[in-house]
């Protein structure tokens, strides 16, 4: 079970004042369930997943996990799978590599974790792809490989950012729909911040909408 | 938070012994040099003060008080190479070369650019490839490479050192401004032409504009190279027309009068400064100026169009081919016996102090250009003392590094110290461009997989800088293969390189020293051009990979 218990934190831009993004976020979610953020763009919903993630600090609050305070933990030792607006697949690794990554960083055997990265792919319907670039895949293909390296370690919490604001309707929806079953596949809790409401219903998500720094039931 | 306080902490880390390593042999130096002009200038000496210059009596100092008086003499002290008419003049065509260099530059350079970036023709990626060799070329084979093109006949001209200015400089403006013209919105220059404006319009109102920033910042470049080049002056400006850094370095080897050198250095780095911090400002300006939308290049089409690639071609030939071309004619000319030169003992020993040199150098380099490139991501103050070699000048670190460590002057260390100095920029630069560009979420996307910060490094920032490091290596061994300012100051005779053996050969009497000269720097033409091939080969294919994948 993850929660947040009064999550603060203040943005300090390079020029202007302050802006207090977050004040008092209380959030608990259970394993297995989805819950949404929605929000504007600006209003932290991004940075509220990154000090889940471990990747920035917070002011004030405390995230916990089993009832595990986090506060020294860094993000590599979280077990807190994060994807990205933009899938950040690496550039320089294939596409097996870039699902291998995280097994490799277990002490898994590059082989070994290469088999499985293919066995994964194969499920995710890219096994034809798995030894080539990831630049020469689609926009839902590079979605896809971006879920599979976040779920291969079986993470015990799922943060994602925007993942399909870079995808057309179309390919949207299809997705939605997989990404969907597959999590529920593998039944762990999972965070979604999205600004598109209908995109978190249909992920079958609880909606919480952040506003004015707390989160409010949407 | 733990994890967090450690991170604060990392850059310091990462930038401690690039930090130690500028301050011993950059930042104390310079402070000396400093130190010593300000003495210099505080206590006139006999041989300097024109006769009618108003002193300040002991009643005017005892009326406006010691500071003022001590102002008034440190003023009136660094005003002494003004009244010099000698050293004046020295100043005065320093700043006329460097300023007349940008201007034929630009003039020259920017139309090739034009052709080169709207033009599509056979050879054109070549034509940008070899654009990169003056990065490359060693400033005394340039030198060089002019007198065999003009001739030893009249030396005592200004000419010489203008057309070696223009040579070595006319490449790096032309590369500037293609890159600048590359980045000019097609969708801007269409909506110009749409409102009405004609081609020549809608380059002066849009284009313009838009690339006028680089133009700037390579005119920057140009002047500080010009200004405080060594090589090119020293060998084409001839007693005549030296220039203040090749005045400098006189002073302090041949009449060891250090004072009044100090004096002019702190003249020198004034200048330098000033010029070098118009570049920051203007680079800083660039750096967020990317487009996609870009003119497309269109084949050349009628008789005036080819015309203008031609002409672009061939004044680009006859300035920068040239003289290189010259080099191997005069050499292939020379006969055998000036071949042999190349299997006597002293140029094999030139040969491999050369090569030790620079590998030793090369390694210095890219360990603090790496550690500083990764500590400037978080430091802004690393940021600005990346131009800080830009100020002090290669005759100025050998200098000051004569006065700071008097007794290390004929050690081994000292010496690849200060080729690393002057190679290791260009690896921090390389470097820290990339990391630029590189999207955080990788580093993120990384930790958050499970990578440690050290992994995350490993596994995936060295693999994506690669071809970065690999660039900035190779135009660092570059310079340290063609080294020479720094090496007349603190070299011992068992050092020679192959750069000081050139000029000493030149500096002996007859034709078959010239001759002899004449092959050594075809060999170290080579030598540049191999190490640098050699290094940015893998690079090549490195980057083209990133850039299309990333």
């Amino acid at each position: 079970m993850l929660e947040l218990h009064a999550l603060h934190k203040t943005w300090h831009p390079p020029k202007g004042a302050p802006r207090s993004l977050l004040r008092g976020v209380d959030l608990v979610v259970q394993p297995s369930e989805t819950v949404a953020i929605l929000g504007a763009s600006g209003s932290g919903k991004s940075t509220l997943l990154r000090i889940v993630a471990g990747l920035e600090p917070m002011d004030a609050g405390r995230v916990c996990f089993g009832g595990e305070d986090l506060r020294d933990c860094p993000p590599e030792r979280r077990h807190f799978a994060l994807m990205f607006q933009d899938f950040a697949l690496f550039p320089h690794l294939s596409v097996q590599d870039n699902v291998a990554f995280g097994l490799v960083e277990q002490g898994v055997g590059r082989a070994q974790a290469r088999s499985q990265a293919r066995e994964l792919l194969q499920r995710f319907g890219l096994g034809a792809a798995a030894t080539g670039r990831t630049a020469h895949l689609s926009g839902g293909e590079q979605q896809r490989v971006a879920l599979a390296r976040a779920l291969i370690t079986e993470p015990r919490v799922l943060l994602l950012d925007e993942p399909f604001s870079a995808l057309d309707a179309e390919l949207k929806a299809s997705l939605r729909d997989e990404f969907r079953q597959r999590i529920a596949d593998q039944q762990i809790a999972t965070v979604l911040v999205t600004h598109d409401e209908n995109e978190a219903r249909a992920m079958g998500a609880r909606c919480l909408r952040l506003s004015g720094g707390v989160l409010l039931s949407a | 938070m733990v994890h967090l306080t450690r991170r604060a902490a990392t850059p310091w880390l990462l930038a401690a012994l690039p930090l130690a390593f500028l301050l011993a042999v950059q930042v104390l130096p310079a402070l000396r040099l400093l130190a010593l002009g300000w003495t210099e200038a505080l206590t006139p000496s006999a041989g300097w003060v024109p006769a009618d210059s108003p002193s300040a009596g002991p009643a005017a100092v005892a009326l406006a008080g010691a500071w003022w008086a001590d102002i008034a003499t440190l003023a009136s002290g660094l005003a002494q190479p003004l009244q010099d008419a000698y050293l004046r003049g020295r100043l005065v065509w320093s700043l006329l070369q460097a300023a007349v260099t940008c201007v034929v530059a630009l003039a020259l350079g920017l139309p090739i650019a034009w052709v080169l970036a709207r033009r599509e023709f056979a050879g054109r990626g070549w034509v940008l490839r070899a654009l990169l060799l003056p990065f490359v070329l060693p400033t005394l084979v340039a030198a060089i490479g002019v007198l065999a093109l003009l001739g030893q006949g009249g030396r005592e001209t200004p000419w010489l050192l203008l057309y070696g200015n223009v040579f070595f400089n006319l490449c790096v403006v032309v590369r500037v401004a293609t890159d600048a013209l590359e980045q000019v919105s097609a969708s801007r220059v269409a909506a110009a032409r749409s409102l009405g404006a004609s081609p020549w319009s809608a380059f002066w109102r849009v284009e313009w504009p838009a690339i006028a920033p680089w133009l700037m910042s390579a005119m920057c470049l140009v002047f500080l190279v010009c200004f405080s080049g060594f090589g090119l002056a020293l060998v084409l400006g001839g007693n005549r027309y030296a220039t203040i850094e090749v005045e400098i370095y006189t002073l302090v080897a041949h009449e060891l009068a250090l004072a009044q050198a100090s004096v002019l250095a702190l003249w020198s780095m004034g200048i330098a400064a000033l010029a070098a911090w118009l570049y920051a400002v203007l680079e800083r300006r660039l750096a967020s100026a990317t487009r996609h939308d870009r003119i497309a290049r269109s084949p050349a089409r009628g008789w005036r169009q080819r015309f203008a690639v031609g002409a672009a071609l061939a004044v680009l030939a006859l300035v920068c081919a040239a003289p290189l071309l010259a080099i191997g004619w005069r050499a292939a000319q020379a006969g055998a016996g000036a071949w042999a030169v190349l299997l006597e003992e002293e140029t094999l020993e030139a040969l491999w102090n050369t090569l030790r040199f620079t590998v030793a150098s090369v390694a210095l380099a890219t360990l603090l250009g790496l550690l500083h490139a990764l500590a400037a991501q978080r430091l802004v103050l690393l940021r600005a003392l990346v131009f800080l070699p830009f100020v002090v000048s290669p005759v100025l670190v050998g200098f000051g590094l004569l006065l700071v460590y008097p007794q290390q002057s004929a050690s081994l260390w000292m010496l690849v110290c200060a080729y690393a100095l002057l190679a290791y920029p260009w690896v921090a630069k390389s470097v820290a461009a990339r990391l630029d560009s590189l999207p955080t979420h990788y580093h993120d996307a990384a930790r958050s997989l499970g990578a440690s910060p050290l992994r995350v490094f490993w596994r995936v920032t060295l693999p994506l800088i690669s071809g970065a490091l690999r660039r900035g290596m190779a135009f660092a061994a570059a310079t340290a293969v063609g080294e020479f300012a720094v090496t007349l100051f603190l070299s011992r005779p068992e050092w020679a390189t192959l750069t000081t053996l050139i000029y000493q050969r030149m500096g002996r009497p007859g034709a078959a020293n010239l001759d002899a000269a004449m092959v050594l720097s075809c060999l170290l033409m080579v030598l540049a051009l191999l190490v640098f091939l050699l290094v940015e080969w893998g690079a090549q294919d490195g980057n083209e990979d990133e850039d299309n994948h990333a």
